[in-house]
């Protein structure tokens, strides 16, 4: 390969004359665009993306199980003597929760300040963390 | 081998569950006692189709993101469940901050944000983990098998089929708790980590204007 045959292969659109006098690079390049050329994609081949089927919407799939679960949790609430309504009410309550964040806020109050000053450095250490693990961009269909 | 499994996991949940309900080695339970299990039993299977109703409403919303939202927690878990720990660390926090801001009045509004934030957050979470319980036991693996199938394919269907593998481990005593905290903390972390699946920064990086 000599310099005019580097020259083309660095600016093939620049030096397109070069092709036309140099055997070699004229065989070298068809070879290589027939290479590129006979061989088709095989989409059958590629791994499946992950949106591949999932616009489709199983209405069987959601209706049975949908039905199934509501029959069970009907017949359940029935023997138990409560009712549906009044069963998933008491399943969502967060009054653990309110009654827990409640006792501590109000243990914070009378709390000595050291242990304040001390749930003030421990606020800023999980929030900066919080921070910092945000900033991370999501990998998922990119790895 | 995924169809053994699902079936195996069936079948486990509802054999400890029977046998917590009818131990072999304990003496009987009294009346109480069994009203009581039939009651938590009752609470969580109307809890399980309030979720089937919400995941299929919000896939069909927002089909896309639950999906983003599924492939992050497949491909980062660990850093889903460090974000989703940390998150639920910083909420309880956040949120005994603004119950001691009560007096001052600003307290109550911050809380109720706070609240409907991680709500939010925990219900798209949640249902973004049903969608990956259901891709990892029944999804296709090849185009043919595919192709073939005539329901069991979709995000609504992965998401039914992750709502109730996670509902028959629910109804396991201690485990199903413990699975469904995790649970929790892996759907928070994803919902945080992908911005409820639109896969946008939290922060906009600062740089200075070039001339030119």
């Amino acid at each position: 390969m000599n310099e005019t045959c580097q020259r083309y292969a660095e600016d093939p659109e620049a030096n397109a004359a070069h092709l036309r006098d140099c055997l070699a690079c004229r065989q070298m390049y068809a070879l290589l665009d027939g290479a590129i050329d006979s061989q088709p994609v095989r989409v059958e081949a590629l791994p499946m993306a992950a949106w591949e089927g999932a616009g489709y919407r199983s209405w069987a799939l959601v209706i049975g199980g949908s039905l199934a679960l509501l029959v069970i949790a009907f017949t359940l609430c029935t023997a138990a003597g409560i009712s549906l309504l009044r069963a998933v009410m008491s399943g969502m309550s967060t009054a653990q929760w309110r009654s827990f964040v409640f006792n501590a806020a109000e243990a914070l109050r009378v709390a000595s300040p050291v242990l304040q000053v001390l749930y003030g450095v421990g606020f800023v250490i999980v929030n900066t963390a919080l921070v910092l693990l945000l900033r991370r961009a999501p990998r998922g269909i990119d790895a | 081998m995924r169809k053994a499994l699902l079936i195996a996991l069936t079948i486990a949940a509802t054999v400890v569950t029977a046998l917590v309900a009818a131990p072999p080695f304990r003496s009987p339970i009294t009346f109480s006692e069994a009203a009581s299990m039939m009651t938590r039993t009752a609470v969580i299977v109307s809890l399980l189709f309030v979720w089937i109703i919400a995941g299929v409403a919000v896939t069909l919303m927002s089909g896309r993101e639950i999906r983003y939202s599924s492939i992050e927690v497949r491909t980062s878990p660990l850093h889903c469940f460090a974000l989703g720990l940390v998150a639920v660390t910083s909420f309880v926090l956040t949120a005994i901050l603004f119950s001691y801001l009560i007096p001052y009045l600003v307290g109550i509004p911050l809380l109720l944000a706070l609240a409907v934030f991680a709500i939010v957050t925990k219900i798209y979470g949640t249902i973004a983990v049903f969608h990956a319980i259901g891709t990892i036991v029944a999804s296709a693996r090849t185009r043919e098998d595919l192709s073939q199938r005539r329901w069991l394919r979709g995000d609504l269907a992965m998401v039914v089929i992750g709502v109730l593998i996670l509902g028959a481990i629910r109804l396991i005593p201690v485990v199903g708790t413990v699975v469904w905290g995790l649970v929790s903390i892996f759907g928070i972390g994803t919902a945080l980590a992908t911005k409820f699946g639109r896969r946008e920064p939290w922060f906009l990086v600062w740089r200075p204007v070039s001339a030119g």
